[in-house]
């Protein structure tokens, strides 16, 4: 293979690049700004997708949400033991949860109530129950929560401000680790009566409740009986939530898209300018290879050679510039533009993870088009009758 | 060696050359003369394989030229023809030692051998410390130099020069006159189409053919 190459065709297509670098270099940083562009949004929304669907995952197949003008409400616990009577429903759970503002961190914290008694369609909190007996003022929290509140010197115990403003001081009685693919989710684990206290709530309200259906293929079944019966309820199904998790991004960005409707009309212009070329010195200078003794098969090669060693140079730049800006700089400012204000995610970890189609996809909408571009007009010229040289 | 056998170039209605017939033996140096627009380039293109004729043979050393297609006329031309230009045609960017191994660059040669080939030619034409300057900042003599060696370094048994002294100023011409003579005494076919008189008497030149409106009226 290796011997196979002409090191001194490759030589005249390299220096053919310099001869024209003001042009080519401007070509270059076009190049790698499509592709680092493109493969950045490509590799973020793909990382958050991911990210997205291995927390969703770990959702109850329906959530059941009492609606008072429109917004979210509580229910009374006796509605979980009207769920349960529902054929095809497993288990029905009342959960008390939310969310709390530590203000003095700028941070939120993810309150989740939990019951001894209570079979979880969560793992975490299924073993968390399982484990720890929480007291009446203790708390479990996770490494990151423990972090947090270990940077403002809260080591064993937190006070929480309460709905109605006054103090609870709440011991950690441990800290417990997420699984790898929600590490950064600051969660704090207590007792369903000390979330409700904390959260203003009565002794018998639950958020919402959460329902495991015996037959998955059953949910939309299940959810519409839920629908029947509760009139004023919003149902959100898991496999709804999988389906849908575009809409947690914001393509339609206009910061976004101008940004890349600017650098694929740049690129096309190229490829425009590259076609009608080439001028008259280039098509001299293909007459004279001709004259002395190049085939158009060699003029080509030339002009392979020119054409892939720039954009395949420039397409693996792109690609590591896109890498290091999403998955090492974890994508600052973009990840903001594709963040709704809504999302059930506010912590992308983003880790390291190159999907081939991205990377095939983008190959073929730069490089064999540039290629295309490098070389088609000098096929043109080339197929010529060489001897306009002689004039 | 190199035959011309009744060749018609036609472009569309009008004539290039008409019915047109030529000898040259190996080692002759013929000159091409006549006015502008006469055939005299369409000649050394159809020698050189450039062109195909309307009808007509040209035939070298017993190949029928006229008759190669493209890709079979490029080697040809790769092992058999040194093309000197009217405007040298050099790639001014390039170095001179770039320049002049263009030629050599589609038969992908061991680099030793092309080094050899360069140093030949590039010494007995005294452009030797010149090899790595770019073309565009070398004086007219050099470049021209450096037209010769291209088109020498092939060792090519044919040298085919189109107005060789029309960009030349009277020094420079007489140089190349000195250079031709060098190339004759190596023995090459040669065939040059120039209106410069300069040409026309020289003791080294073994004809002058005269081209007018597509014929050849004379071989003085
Ligand atoms: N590609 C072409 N298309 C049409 N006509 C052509 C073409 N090439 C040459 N001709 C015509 O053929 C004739 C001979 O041209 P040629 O270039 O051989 O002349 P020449 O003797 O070399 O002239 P000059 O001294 O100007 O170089 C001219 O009338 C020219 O206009
Ligand atoms: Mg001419």
């Amino acid at each position: 293979m290796i011997s196979s190459i002409n090191f001194y065709l490759l030589g005249y297509a390299l220096k053919a690049i310099y001869r024209e670098r003001a042009k080519n270099i401007f070509i270059f940083i076009v190049f790698i700004l499509l592709v680092a562009l493109l493969a950045s949004t490509l590799f973020l929304s793909s990382a958050m997708k991911r990210e997205y669907m291995q927390v969703i995952n770990t959702y109850p197949d329906i959530v059941l949400l009492h609606q008072r003008a429109m917004q979210n409400s509580t229910y009374d616990a006796t509605v979980v033991d009207e769920v349960l009577t529902i054929p095809g429903v497993s288990n029905a759970v009342g959960r008390v949860h939310g969310k709390y503002y530590f203000a003095k961190a700028d941070r939120v914290f993810t309150i989740l109530g939990i019951d001894a008694f209570e079979n979880y369609a969560n793992p975490l909190l299924q073993k968390l129950g399982e484990k720890y007996n929480l007291k009446e003022d203790s708390m479990l929290i996770s490494s990151s929560a423990a972090e947090i509140l270990k940077r403002n010197y809260y080591r064993e115990y937190f006070n929480f401000i309460k709905e109605d403003g006054s103090r609870k001081k709440v011991m950690i009685e441990a800290v417990f680790q997420l699984p790898k693919d929600i590490t950064n989710a600051n969660i704090i684990v207590m007792s369903n009566d000390l979330a409700r206290e904390i959260f203003g709530y009565t002794p018998s309200e639950i958020t919402d409740v959460a329902i495991m259906v015996k037959n998955k293929e059953e949910t939309a079944l299940i959810a519409r009986k839920l629908q029947e019966q509760f009139i004023n309820a919003k149902i959100i199904l898991k496999e709804d939530l999988l389906r849908r998790y575009e809409t947690i991004y914001n393509f339609r960005s206009g910061f976004f898209l101008s940004v890349f409707i600017i650098t694929f009309f740049t690129f096309f212009i190229i490829l425009y300018d590259k076609l009608s070329g080439p001028n008259s010195a280039q098509k001299r200078e293909i007459g004279v290879l001709k004259a002395i003794g190049w085939r158009v098969e060699d003029i080509l090669k030339a002009k392979l050679y020119e054409g892939l060693a720039l954009s395949l140079s420039a397409y693996l730049l792109g690609v590591v510039v896109a890498v290091i800006y999403v998955f090492f700089l974890k994508a600052p400012y973009l990840k903001n533009i594709f963040l709704n204000n809504y999302t059930l995610l506010s912590d992308y970890r983003l880790e390291l993870h190159l999907d081939m189609a991205t990377l095939v996809l983008l190959f073929f909408v730069s490089v064999p088009l540039y290629v295309a571009a490098t070389i088609i007009p000098s096929w043109r010229v080339a197929t010529l009758d060489a001897d306009e040289v002689m004039r | 060696m190199i035959e011309l056998k009744n060749v018609v170039k036609k472009y569309g209605e009008s004539f290039a050359l008409d019915s047109v017939s030529l000898k040259l033996k190996e080692g002759e140096l013929v000159v091409l003369k006549g006015v502008s627009g006469s055939g005299k380039s369409t000649i050394l293109s159809l020698i050189a394989g450039l062109l195909k004729p309307t009808s007509g043979e040209v035939i070298v050393d017993g190949k029928k030229i006229s008759k190669l297609p493209d890709h079979f006329a490029a080697l040809y031309r790769r092992e058999n023809i040194g093309f000197i230009f009217q405007k040298y045609n050099l790639i001014a960017d390039l170095s001179v030692a770039d320049n002049i191994i263009l030629p050599l660059i589609p038969m992908n040669l061991p680099k030793k051998r092309v080094e050899i080939l360069l140093l030949e030619v590039i010494r007995s034409l005294d452009i030797e410390e010149k090899r790595e300057s770019l073309v565009k900042n070398l004086s007219g003599g050099q470049q021209q130099r450096v037209a010769i060696a291209r088109a020498l370094i092939n060792k090519p048994k044919i040298i085919i020069a189109d107005e060789p002294t029309a960009n030349l100023d009277a020094r420079l011409s007489l140089e190349f006159i000195e250079l031709l003579r060098v190339m004759k005494d190596a023995n090459r076919t040669i065939v040059v189409a120039t209106h410069d008189p300069l040409f026309f008497d020289l003791d080294f030149v073994d004809r002058v053919v005269e081209v007018e409106k597509a014929k050849i009226l004379s071989c003085l």
